[in-house]
C-alpha cells in the first residue's frame, strides 16, 4: 500500500518538477502541462523551439522570426521589443518565449500569461537554452540536439584545410566599423573553427575600432556579415590590407548573413558558411 | 574710428590664432591613431604606417577641419537668417532628411537590384545629401517660400519631425541597420578618404564665397526685415540663396561625416563673445572656429579609447556645450553686478 | 503742390480687417509732417505702406515717381525708414549699425569709403552718441540704443525720412535734441515724416494728418484752428489744444 502510495505521489510530483524552469530574470517558470499554444518573441527562440520538433507547437511569432519557413505563415504579433499585447493575449497561448530585454514580460505576466525570458549570446547560452526550452515543452531531446549540432560545428572546423585553418580574419557586423571581438558569438565560433580573429579579446565581444586598426592588423580574410556596402565602398586606407589587395572578402548575401549573426541552433549551418567561405577564399592563388 | 581699430585688431588676432590651432591640430592629428605617435616616426620606413599616415589620418583630419568648417559657416548663416541665437544649421530638417536617406539606402542595399545599382553610383553620401536637400525643398514647400521666418521654423520643425518618424520606422523594420545607423547619427570621420575631403573643399570655398557676398544681407537683417527692405536689399531673392547656401553646407558636412551636433550651434557664439563684427568677418571666423572645435573633437574622439573610437558627435557636444556653459556662467555673473 | 511723397487709394488689410480704408495724402516736400491719432487709428500702418514695405492696394509716388518704379537701391537712396521697436543686432557696435545705414551707397562689398565714415560721424554726434560707438548694441539702454537707430536713419542721408515712434524711451532733453535735428533737416530742404503719439511734440511740426479708425481725418498746418478741433474730435474731447508761451501743447481736459 505504502508503495502504491509512493508511486503515486511520484507521478504526480515528477511531472510537476519536470516542467520547471528558472529564467533569465531569475523568474520561476512553472507549467502544469507540456504547453500546446506557443507564442516566440525572439527569432533563436523560434529557432529552438523548431530544433526541438516542437514547430507546430507555436502559434504566434515576431515580426523578424522567418526561420524555419513555416514560422512564416505564423501570425506576427509585432516585434521582441515592441510586441502587440493585445495579440499575443488574443492568441490564448500556454508560454510566452522571449528576451530578457524586452520590458513587456511584466504586463503579460499581469495579464495571466506565463512568460520565459531567455537570451543567447555565447554558445554555451545555446546549449543552456536548449535544455530550458526542452524542459519547458516537456521533450526530453535537447541534449541530442545539442549534440547534433555540435557535432556539426566540429565537422565544419574538421573540414578546414591546414592552410584555410591558419589564417588571420576581421569580421565586421556593421558598418562603422563594428567588428566582432573574440567573446562575441561569432568570435566563438571562428575560434571552434581554428582560425585567429585579428580582434583580440581585451575590446570587448563588439568593439567600433578604428578603421587603422584592421590596417595595422592585416588580416588574410575579411567577412562581411551585413549588407553595409563595404565591399564596394571601402574605407580610405583599406588597399593595403592583403585581404582586400588579393580579394579574399567573404560577402555573405542577406539569408546566410542572418544565419551567421543569430545566435542560436543554426550555429552549425553557420560555422559551415564561414568554412566553407574561408576555403574558398584562401584556396585561389594571389592575383 | 581708433576705438573700432581695436575691434578689427581683434577680430584679426582671432583669425590669426585660429588658423595656427589649425595648423597644430593638423599635425596631431597626423599623429593620433590607433598606433600613436610611432607611425609618424616610422613613416619614411616602414610603406605600412605611411600609409596609415597619408591616406588614413591626414585626409580623416583635413576631413574633420572641413566639416567643423562647413558646419561653422551653416550655423552663421542660420542665426544671421532667423536672427535666432538658437538656431542651428539642422533647422530646415536636414539632419532628419539626411538621416532618412542613409536609412533607406541601407534598407534597399541588396534588396533590388535596380536599388542597388544606383546606390552603389552614389553611395550612402550621395543618399545623406540628397535626402538634406529634400528636406530643405520640402520644408520651402511647405511655407511657401523664404519670406515668412516664423513659416520656415515651423515648417522647418514639422519636416524635421516627420522625417523623422519615417526614419525610425525604417530601422524598427530593419533592425540589422541600427548599428550603422547608430554611427552615422553620432558623427564619425571614418570613412573620409582624399575624394570626400576635395569634395568639402570644393563645397567650403563655394559656400564662403556666397556667404561673404551675402553678407551684408545678414547685417541688414539684423535690424528687422522692414528696416533691412528700406536700405534697398532685395530680401527673397537673397534669402533664397542664403538658404541654398545653408543646405549645401549643411548637406555636404553631414553626408561626409554624419550628424555632429553643436558645432554649427556654438561656433558663431564663440566668436562673438570674443569679438563683435559684421557678418562678412563672422562668416569666416565662425567658420575657422568651427573647424577648430570639430578637429580637436575628432583628435579625441581617435585617441581617448584607442584603439576604439568614440563618436566625435559626442564630444562635440560635450565640449561646445561646456564652454557655452561657461560663458552663460559669466555673463550672469557681470549682470548680477553690472547695470 | 509739391509733394515729396503721396499716397492715393491706399487699403490695407490685415487677414479679414480692414486697417486703411482708401487713404489719400500728400506729404509737402521741404517740410515736416506728423501723423497724429488714437491707438489703433493706423498711423504706423499708413507710414509703412508709404514706404513700400506693406502690401496694400493705391499707388504710392515718390518724388513724382510711382514707387514701384524706383530700382530698390535708389529708392533707399531717397527715403530712409526708421521702424518702431527694431530689435536685434545686439552685436554689433554702435559704429557699425549706424553705418548700416551706408548700404544703399556702398557698392556692394566695397569697404566703406571716406563719405561713409563722414556721414556715420556726423548721424553719431548729431544724436549725442559718438562717444561710445565702440558698444555693442545689447549693452546700451533704451534711450542709448534708439539714438544709435536714429543716427543709422540720419546716415542715410536721404531726401525723405520716415520715422515710427522715434522719441522711444528717449528722455527730455533728448526729445528736444530730436527737434532740434529735425528743423536743421527741413532747413536744408530734407522732408520729414513722423508718427508721434505726443501731441505736443508733435505739435511743434509744420503739417499735421490727423487719423482715426483708418481714415485721415484733417490734414492742416499745425497752428490753425480747424487742426487743432479736429485732433481734439478724434481723442473724445478729452483733451484741449491750447497756446503756452508761443507754442501750442495738448492739455488733458479734467
Amino acid at each position: 500500500m505504502k508503495r502504491l502510495w509512493f508511486c503515486l505521489l511520484l507521478t504526480l510530483w515528477l511531472p510537476a518538477q519536470a516542467l520547471q524552469i528558472t529564467d533569465e530574470r531569475g523568474v520561476q517558470v512553472r507549467l502544469a502541462a507540456p504547453p500546446q499554444r506557443i507564442v516566440s518573441l525572439l527569432p533563436s527562440l523560434t529557432e529552438t523551439v523548431c530544433a526541438l520538433d516542437a514547430c507546430h507547437r507555436l502559434v504566434g511569432v515576431d515580426r523578424y522570426s522567418n526561420h524555419p519557413a513555416q514560422v512564416r505563415t505564423l501570425p506576427q504579433v509585432g516585434g521582441g521589443l515592441d510586441p502587440n499585447i493585445e495579440a499575443i493575449v488574443a492568441l490564448k497561448p500556454d508560454l510566452v518565449l522571449m528576451s530578457m530585454s524586452s520590458r513587456a514580460a511584466e504586463r503579460l505576466e499581469a495579464l495571466g500569461l506565463k512568460v520565459a525570458a531567455l537570451d543567447t549570446k555565447t554558445h554555451a547560452d545555446v546549449r543552456r537554452v536548449l535544455e530550458k526550452v526542452g524542459t519547458l515543452l516537456g521533450v526530453n531531446d535537447a541534449q541530442r540536439v545539442w549534440r547534433t549540432i555540435d557535432a556539426g560545428v566540429s565537422a565544419a572546423a574538421q573540414s578546414l584545410s591546414a592552410k584555410a585553418r591558419n589564417t588571420r580574419v576581421y569580421f565586421e557586423v556593421s558598418r562603422g566599423p563594428y567588428a566582432a571581438g573574440e567573446t562575441s558569438f561569432i568570435g566563438e565560433t571562428l575560434t571552434r573553427l581554428g582560425v585567429k580573429n585579428v580582434v583580440p579579446a581585451s575590446l570587448g565581444p563588439f568593439p567600433k575600432l578604428n578603421p587603422e586598426y584592421v590596417v595595422r592588423a592585416n588580416p588574410d580574410v575579411i567577412m562581411i556579415g551585413n549588407r553595409s556596402m563595404q565591399a564596394m565602398v571601402p574605407y580610405p586606407g583599406w588597399q593595403s590590407i592583403k585581404a582586400v589587395r588579393e580579394q579574399r572578402i567573404c560577402v555573405f548575401p542577406n539569408d546566410d548573413a542572418e544565419t551567421i549573426v543569430r545566435p542560436g541552433p543554426r550555429m552549425a549551418e553557420a560555422a559551415r558558411l564561414m568554412a566553407r567561405c574561408l576555403e574558398e577564399k584562401t584556396g585561389e592563388k594571389p592575383r | 574710428m581708433n576705438a573700432m581699430a581695436a575691434y578689427h585688431r581683434k577680430a584679426l588676432l582671432l583669425g590669426l590664432a585660429l588658423l595656427l590651432a589649425s595648423a597644430a591640430l593638423l599635425l596631431l592629428g597626423a599623429s593620433v591613431g590607433s598606433t600613436g605617435f610611432e607611425s609618424v616616426l616610422r613613416m619614411g620606413q616602414d610603406a605600412m604606417a605611411w600609409q596609415i599616415v597619408s591616406e588614413i589620418r591626414l585626409p580623416r583630419t583635413v576631413g574633420a577641419w572641413l566639416a567643423g568648417a562647413l558646419l561653422g559657416l551653416a550655423g552663421a548663416v542660420a542665426q544671421g537668417l532667423f536672427r535666432n541665437p538658437l538656431a542651428d544649421p539642422y533647422l530646415l530638417g536636414s539632419a532628419s532628411g539626411a538621416t532618412l536617406g542613409v536609412a533607406t539606402a541601407m534598407a534597399l542595399f541588396g534588396v533590388s537590384p535596380l536599388a542597388t545599382h544606383w546606390l552603389v553610383r552614389i553611395g550612402f553620401t550621395g543618399a545623406a545629401f540628397v535626402g538634406a536637400v529634400v528636406a530643405v525643398l520640402l520644408t520651402l514647400l511647405l511655407a511657401k517660400g523664404v519670406q515668412h521666418t516664423l513659416r520656415l521654423l515651423l515648417a522647418g520643425v514639422i519636416v524635421g519631425v516627420v522625417l523623422g518618424a519615417f526614419s525610425s520606422l525604417t530601422l524598427l523594420l530593419n533592425p540589422d541597420i541600427l548599428q550603422a545607423m547608430q554611427s552615422f547619427m553620432l558623427g564619425s570621420t571614418a570613412f573620409v578618404g582624399w575624394s570626400a575631403a576635395g569634395v568639402m573643399a570644393a563645397a567650403l570655398a563655394l559656400c564662403l564665397l556666397a556667404g561673404w557676398l551675402l553678407s551684408p544681407v545678414l547685417d541688414g537683417l539684423a535690424l528687422g526685415e522692414a528696416t533691412a527692405t528700406s536700405l534697398g536689399l532685395r530680401l527673397p531673392q537673397m534669402r533664397a540663396a542664403l538658404i541654398a547656401v545653408l543646405a549645401l553646407a549643411t548637406g555636404t558636412a553631414v553626408a561626409q561625416t554624419g550628424l555632429i551636433a553643436f558645432v554649427g550651434l556654438a561656433a558663431p557664439h564663440l566668436v562673438r563673445s570674443v569679438v563683435k563684427t559684421t557678418h562678412g568677418r563672422l562668416i569666416l571666423l565662425s567658420s575657422l572656429l568651427g573647424a577648430v572645435l570639430l578637429t580637436a573633437a575628432d583628435l579625441l574622439a581617435r585617441w581617448l579609447v584607442a584603439p576604439q573610437e568614440l563618436p566625435v558627435g559626442v564630444l562635440t557636444a560635450v565640449l561646445g556645450g561646456s564652454y557655452l556653459l561657461w560663458l552663460m556662467h559669466r555673463a550672469t555673473a557681470h549682470e548680477g553686478g553690472g547695470r | 503742390m509739391n509733394a515729396a511723397l503721396q499716397g492715393q487709394g491706399i487699403a490695407v488689410r490685415f487677414g479679414a480687417t480692414e486697417v486703411l480704408h482708401d487713404v489719400s495724402v500728400a506729404l509737402p516736400r521741404g517740410r515736416w509732417t506728423s501723423i497724429v491719432g488714437p491707438n489703433g487709428a493706423g498711423k504706423s500702418t499708413l507710414l509703412k505702406a508709404l514706404a513700400g514695405l506693406l502690401p496694400h492696394a493705391g499707388s504710392v509716388q515718390l518724388l513724382g515717381r510711382p514707387l514701384a518704379d524706383w530700382p530698390a537701391r535708389e529708392r533707399a537712396r531717397q527715403l530712409a525708414w526708421l521702424g518702431q521697436n527694431e530689435h536685434g543686432a545686439d552685436d554689433l557696435t554702435a559704429y557699425d549699425v549706424a553705418m548700416l545705414g551706408r548700404l544703399p551707397h556702398q557698392p556692394w562689398l566695397s569697404p566703406p569709403g571716406a563719405d561713409d565714415h563722414a556721414a556715420v560721424e556726423r548721424a553719431l554726434r548729431a544724436t549725442q552718441a559718438w562717444d561710445w560707438r565702440a558698444r555693442p548694441l545689447g549693452q546700451l539702454s533704451g534711450g542709448e540704443r534708439q539714438r544709435v537707430l536714429l543716427a543709422r536713419a540720419l546716415a542715410v542721408q536721404a531726401e525723405v525720412l520716415l520715422m515710427d515712434e522715434p522719441l522711444a524711451n528717449l528722455d527730455p532733453p533728448h526729445q528736444v535734441d530730436w527737434l532740434l535735428l529735425v528743423r536743421e533737416l527741413v532747413k536744408n530742404g530734407k522732408t520729414v515724416v513722423s508718427v508721434l503719439h505726443e501731441l505736443s511734440l508733435a505739435l511743434q511740426a509744420d503739417e499735421l494728418v490727423v487719423m482715426a479708425a483708418g481714415r485721415v481725418v484733417h490734414h492742416g498746418a499745425c497752428g490753425e484752428a480747424a487742426t487743432h478741433r479736429a485732433l481734439e474730435r478724434v481723442f473724445d474731447g478729452r483733451i484741449h489744444i491750447q497756446q503756452v508761451a508761443g507754442q501750442w501743447l495738448s492739455l488733458p481736459k479734467l
